[in-house]
C-alpha cells in the first residue's frame, strides 16, 4: 500500500507491456508478414525475372478473367442487398417483434454458422442441383424443368443470399441488445409511429454496425470459391476460382497478381469498415439500456404474414440440412435416386466409426482448433485493446497488418508458409517448422486473425472508456483493470468468436491440405477423400461427416451464444 | 467465477493440446494421389512384408504443388503413383535420386527412363465408351476427332483440367495436332475450341455419374478402371472403341526423393512394391493392368484380357511435359 510498491508495480507493468509489444510484433513478422512477402516473391521470382507485361497481356487478353471479374461484382452487388434484406428480416424477428417460437427460428436461423464453405455448397446442390430433391419433385409436376435449372449465377446467388446471413445473426443482434427500450417507449408515448421509431430510435444505434456487417458481407462475396465452384456451372466462374486454376497450372505469377488486385480492393473495404466503425462509436446509446421488449404486431394480417415469412426462410435453412440427415442415414444407392429415403440404416456411421477413420482426424482436427484459437487470442486480446486506445500510425500499421492474411488466398500463403520455414530459420530459433505438428496450427492462426480482430474490435469498441478511467482513478493497476473491469465486458465476444472461428477451422481445406503430415491428418482431409471418390458409399459416408461436424459446431455455437448474450429479450405484455 | 471458468477451459485446452504428441517411429512417408481403399490395401500389405510406411494422401495437384514447395526440404522419401507428366516435371527440377529396383529387369523401356529414376508400375488406357442401349458400333464415335460431330453435343462429359484424366485425354487429343517440339497448330486449336464448345462438363466424380445414371450423356471418356466402375453405378455394361489413330495410355510411376534420409528403407519399399507378385496380387484386387510384363503375366486372365483391347497412341511423355502448362493455360483462359 505504499507508495514505492506502487511505483514498482508500475515499471514491472511497463517491462511487461514492452514485452508484450516485442512478443506481438515478432509473431507478426514472423508468421504473417514473412511468410507473405514470401508467397510474392516466389510467385513473382521463382522463374526467373518478374514477367509484369506478359501477365498484364495475358490476363486482359482473356474472355475468361473479364467474365470472371464481372461475375464477381455483380454477385457481390447482388449479394449484399439480399443478404442485407434477409438479415435484417432475422434480427427483425429474433430482437424486435413477438414471434412465436423464437428458440426454433433462432437455431434455424444459426445455421450457415455452422453450415459454411464446401459442405454447404454440396448441400445445396444436393437440395437443388441436377440429381436434386427439390428438382425432382418440381419435375414431377412441371416436366418441362431441365435438371440443370439451379445451376449458374442465379443458383449462386440464391445460395450466398441464405449462407452468408451469419455476419448479421451475430453482430446485428448484438447491437439491437444495445438499443435503449426507454427511448422507445418514451418515442411511443409521444405518439411516435413505429416507422418513425425504426428510423429515429433504433437505426442510429445499429448503424455503424450495420455498415461494418455489410462490408463483412462484400468481403465473403469477393472472395467467394466454394459455391460458384460447386453450383456456377461452366458459365458462372467467379475470380478466386481463375485465381486457384491459375495457381496450379503453373502461373502463381498470374494468381499472385489477380489476387493482389482483389486484395487492394478487400484492403479498401476494411479502412473504409474501420473509418465507419470509428466514427460510429461515439453514437453509442445509453449507457445501461434497458432491454427490448419485444412488440406485438396488432394487425392480425400483418401478424400471419410475418410469421409465415419467417417459418417460410426457417424452412429455407432447415431444408439442404435436413435432407443432408436424413440421407445420411439412408442406404447409399438411394442418394440421387430417391426424393426422400425409403428405408434407414445405421451402417454409415457404423463403418465411419469401426473404421477408426473418423476418430482420429476429428480429434487431431479439435486439438489444433483449440491450439490456434488460444494462440489467437493472446495475440489479439493484447493487441486490440492497445490499436482501439491509440490511433496512430504504429496502430493503424498494426491493425492493418492482422488483415493481409485476407489479400492472399489460403494456397499461395500455404506455398509462402512452406518456403519460409523449410529450413532452419533464426527468428524460430532455428528450427524447421516444415513437417512439424506446429505449422498447421500456426496457419489456422493466421487464417483465423482477420475475423478475430473484426469480432474483438467491435466489442473494444462498445465499451465506455469512463469505465476504465474510473478504475484508475480508484488505483487499479493495468493488469487488474484488464482482468476485472474490460475482460468481463468483452467476454462474450470472446467466447464467440473462438466459437464460430474453430468452426472455420474444423473445415478449412486449402491449408490444411499442404501443410498436414501423417500424424495430424485434419477431418476437412479425411472428407474431401471421401467426396472425390466415386464410390456411392463414400457418398453416403461424406453426408456422415458433413453430420457430424455440423451437430458439433451447433453445440459449440450455441454454447457460446448463451454465454455471450443470455436468454434475450422479453415479450411487452401490454 | 465466471471468469475463473474460462480461464479453467483455456487451461485444460492448452494442456490437453500438449501433453498429446506425436508418434512417429522411423517409417517412411509415401506420398500418393491413389485412392482411400487402394493406400489402405498397399499399406496392409506392405506392413505384412516388414515394411514401415506412412501414406500422405492429397489430390494430384496439391500433391505436385506440394512437394514443388517443399523442394529444399523435402517430406516425402517417396512419391508414389503421380502419373507421367507430373513424374517427368518433377525429376527435370533434380527432385529424385537414382535407384534402379530389382524388377526394372525385363520392364519395357517405354516404362523407365535411361536416369534410372522413375519407374512405372502400372498402366492404364483413357479411352472412349458408349452405353450400348444408346449407340451401336455403326452410330458410335470411331475415334477421338469424331466427338465434334454435332450429334455428339453434350453427350460426352469433361472433367476439371486439373484431373489426371481430362490432361491425358487432352494431351493426347493435341499431340495429334503437335510437331516434335509440341507446338500445336491452329486445326488443333479450332479442333479444341469445338471439343469443348460440344461437351457437358462436371467438376467431381458424383456429377458424371449422375448425367450417365440419367441417361444425358452416353460417351464416357475416362481411364479404363474408372469407365467400368462409373458404368456400373450407372447401370449399364460400356462398349469400348478402339479409336483410329490410337489410344493415350497412362503410366503411373514411383521415385525415391533426392532428399530421402531413409534411402535404404524406401529403396526396399520400392523394389516390394514394384515386384511382379505384389503387381499382380494388387491387379487381382482393383483391376488393374501392371506394366511389368512377369505381372501381367500372374494377373487374373481378365486383366490379361485388357491387353490388346485398344492400340496405344504413341506419346512422347517429356514433349507433354514441358508442354502441358501452357496448353491449360490456353484452354482456361481462352477456351472453357
Amino acid at each position: 500500500m505504499t507508495f514505492t510498491s506502487s511505483t514498482q508495480n508500475g515499471r514491472l507493468e511497463r517491462i511487461a507491456f514492452f514485452s508484450g509489444i516485442i512478443l506481438l510484433l515478432w509473431f507478426l513478422f514472423t508468421f504473417l508478414v514473412l511468410p507473405l512477402l514470401t508467397t510474392f516473391q516466389v510467385a513473382f521470382f521463382s522463374s526467373g525475372e518478374f514477367r509484369l507485361a506478359e501477365i498484364t497481356a495475358d490476363l486482359s487478353a482473356s474472355s475468361r478473367v473479364k467474365k470472371a471479374l464481372l461475375n464477381t461484382a455483380w454477385m457481390t452487388l447482388a449479394t449484399t442487398v439480399t443478404v442485407g434484406i434477409v438479415g435484417i428480416f432475422q434480427v427483425a424477428v429474433l430482437e424486435y417483434f413477438h414471434v412465436k417460437g423464437r428458440t426454433f427460428l433462432k437455431v434455424a436461423f444459426a445455421i450457415p454458422l455452422v453450415f459454411g464453405s464446401v459442405v454447404a455448397a454440396t448441400g445445396y446442390k444436393f437440395t437443388y442441383g441436377p440429381a436434386g430433391v427439390v428438382t425432382q419433385l418440381l419435375q414431377r409436376y412441371f416436366p418441362a424443368i431441365e435438371s440443370d435449372w439451379f445451376i449458374g449465377g442465379h443458383g449462386v446467388l440464391y445460395s450466398q443470399t441464405f449462407l452468408l446471413t451469419s455476419f448479421y445473426y451475430l453482430f446485428l443482434r448484438a447491437a439491437m441488445r444495445r438499443v435503449d427500450y426507454s427511448t422507445v417507449e418514451a418515442a411511443r408515448s409521444l405518439g411516435a409511429s413505429e416507422f418513425t421509431i425504426l428510423r429515429r430510435v433504433v437505426l442510429p444505434v445499429i448503424m455503424p454496425t450495420l455498415f461494418a456487417v455489410m462490408l463483412l458481407t462484400i468481403y465473403t462475396s469477393t472472395v467467394s470459391f466454394a459455391v460458384p465452384e460447386i453450383i456456377g456451372g461452366r458459365d458462372f466462374v467467379m475470380i478466386s476460382q481463375i485465381i486457384l486454376v491459375l495457381n496450379s497450372l503453373g502461373r502463381p505469377d498470374m494468381a499472385a497478381f489477380l489476387a493482389l488486385f482483389l486484395g487492394l480492393f478487400i484492403m479498401s473495404m476494411i479502412l473504409l469498415m474501420q473509418w465507419i466503425e470509428a466514427k460510429g462509436s461515439y453514437v453509442g446509446g445509453s449507457k445501461t439500456p434497458v432491454p427490448i421488449k419485444l412488440k406485438r404486431v396488432k394487425s392480425p394480417l400483418t401478424n400471419i404474414v410475418l410469421h409465415g415469412i419467417a417459418y417460410l426462410l426457417a424452412g429455407v435453412y432447415i431444408l439442404p440440412v435436413f435432407l443432408i440427415m436424413a440421407f445420411s442415414f439412408a442406404p447409399a444407392e438411394s442418394i440421387g435416386t430417391e426424393v426422400f429415403p425409403s428405408s434407414f440404416t445405421l451402417s454409415n456411421y457404423a463403418s465411419v466409426f469401426s473404421g477408426g477413420t473418423a476418430t482420429g482426424p476429428f480429434f487431431n482436427s479439435i486439438r489444433m482448433g483449440l491450439l490456434a484459437i488460444v494462440i489467437g487470442l493472446s495475440a489479439t486480446l493484447f493487441a486490440v485493446p492497445i490499436m482501439v486506445k491509440y490511433n496512430n500510425w504504429l496502430t493503424r500499421l498494426l491493425d492493418i497488418g492482422f488483415f493481409l492474411p485476407w489479400i492472399v488466398p489460403s494456397v499461395l500463403l500455404a506455398i509462402g508458409l512452406i518456403v519460409t520455414f523449410d529450413t532452419a530459420n533464426p527468428l524460430v530459433a532455428n528450427q524447421v517448422l516444415l513437417g512439424t505438428f506446429l505449422i498447421l496450427p500456426i496457419a489456422y492462426t493466421i487464417h483465423v486473425l482477420p475475423l478475430m480482430v473484426r469480432f474483438l474490435r467491435a466489442a473494444f469498441m462498445g465499451i465506455d472508456p469512463s469505465l476504465e478511467e474510473a478504475a484508475r482513478s480508484m488505483g487499479a493497476n493495468g493488469i487488474y483493470r484488464f482482468r476485472r473491469v474490460i475482460l468481463p465486458l468483452v467476454i462474450p465476444t470472446v467466447v464467440l468468436a473462438a466459437g464460430y472461428t474453430f468452426n472455420e477451422i474444423l473445415t478449412e481445406y486449402p491449408l490444411s491440405a499442404f501443410l498436414y503430415n501423417v500424424n495430424n491428418r485434419p477431418i476437412s482431409i479425411a472428407i474431401l477423400d471421401s467426396d472425390k471418390s466415386t464410390n456411392l458409399e463414400q457418398a453416403a459416408i461424406t453426408l456422415v461427416y458433413a453430420v457430424l461436424i455440423m451437430a458439433f459446431s451447433m453445440a459449440v455455437i450455441l454454447f457460446a451464444e448463451r454465454l455471450s448474450l443470455g436468454k434475450g429479450p422479453k415479450t411487452n405484455s401490454l | 467465477m465466471f471468469e475463473k471458468k474460462i480461464l479453467n477451459t483455456i487451461l485444460t485446452a492448452a494442456v490437453f493440446v500438449m501433453t498429446s504428441g506425436s508418434t512417429l517411429a522411423d517409417s517412411i512417408t509415401v506420398y500418393s494421389p491413389q485412392g482411400e481403399e487402394n493406400v489402405a490395401w498397399i499399406s496392409q500389405q506392405a506392413e505384412a512384408a516388414g515394411h514401415e510406411v506412412e501414406f500422405l494422401r492429397a489430390g494430384g495437384g496439391e500433391l505436385f504443388s506440394r512437394l514443388e514447395a517443399e523442394k529444399n526440404n523435402p517430406q516425402a522419401d517417396v512419391v508414389l503413383g503421380l502419373n507421367d507428366t507430373a513424374m517427368a516435371r518433377l525429376k527435370f527440377q533434380e527432385m529424385f535420386q537414382k535407384h534402379i529396383p530389382v524388377w526394372a529387369d525385363g520392364l519395357p523401356n517405354v516404362y523407365k527412363g535411361r536416369d534410372g529414376m522413375v519407374h512405372k508400375f502400372w498402366q492404364t488406357p483413357v479411352v472412349i465408351a458408349y452405353n450400348p442401349d444408346k449407340l451401336t458400333p455403326e452410330t458410335a464415335p470411331k475415334s477421338w476427332l469424331d466427338l465434334v460431330k454435332p450429334e455428339f453435343k453434350g453427350k460426352y462429359v469433361l472433367g476439371p483440367t486439373k484431373w489426371g484424366t481430362t490432361q491425358v485425354l487432352l494431351s493426347g487429343m493435341l499431340m495429334r495436332f503437335a510437331d516434335a517440339d509440341g507446338n500445336v497448330s491452329d486445326e488443333g486449336w479450332d479442333f479444341m475450341n469445338t471439343f469443348y464448345a460440344n461437351s457437358a462438363s462436371v467438376n467431381n466424380g458424383g456429377d458424371k455419374v449422375n448425367l450417365f445414371k440419367q441417361g444425358d450423356a452416353f460417351i464416357d471418356l475416362s481411364w479404363f478402371g474408372g469407365t467400368f466402375r462409373e458404368a456400373a453405378k450407372a447401370g449399364y455394361v460400356p462398349t469400348l472403341v478402339n479409336s483410329e489413330g490410337g489410344t493415350p495410355f497412362v503410366a503411373e510411376g514411383i521415385a525415391i526423393m533426392a532428399g530421402s534420409d531413409q534411402a535404404e528403407d524406401a529403396k526396399k519399399f520400392v523394389d516390394w512394391f514394384g515386384a511382379p507378385d505384389v503387381m499382380a496380387a494388387y491387379a487381382e484386387k482393383f483391376g488393374q493392368m501392371p506394366a511389368h510384363p512377369d505381372a501381367i503375366a500372374l494377373s487374373p486372365a481378365e486383366v490379361q484380357e485388357q491387353t490388346g483391347l485398344v492400340d496405344p497412341q504413341l506419346i512422347n511423355w517429356d514433349v507433354v511435359a514441358a508442354k502441358l502448362d501452357s496448353w491449360l493455360q490456353k484452354i482456361e483462359l481462352e477456351i472453357k
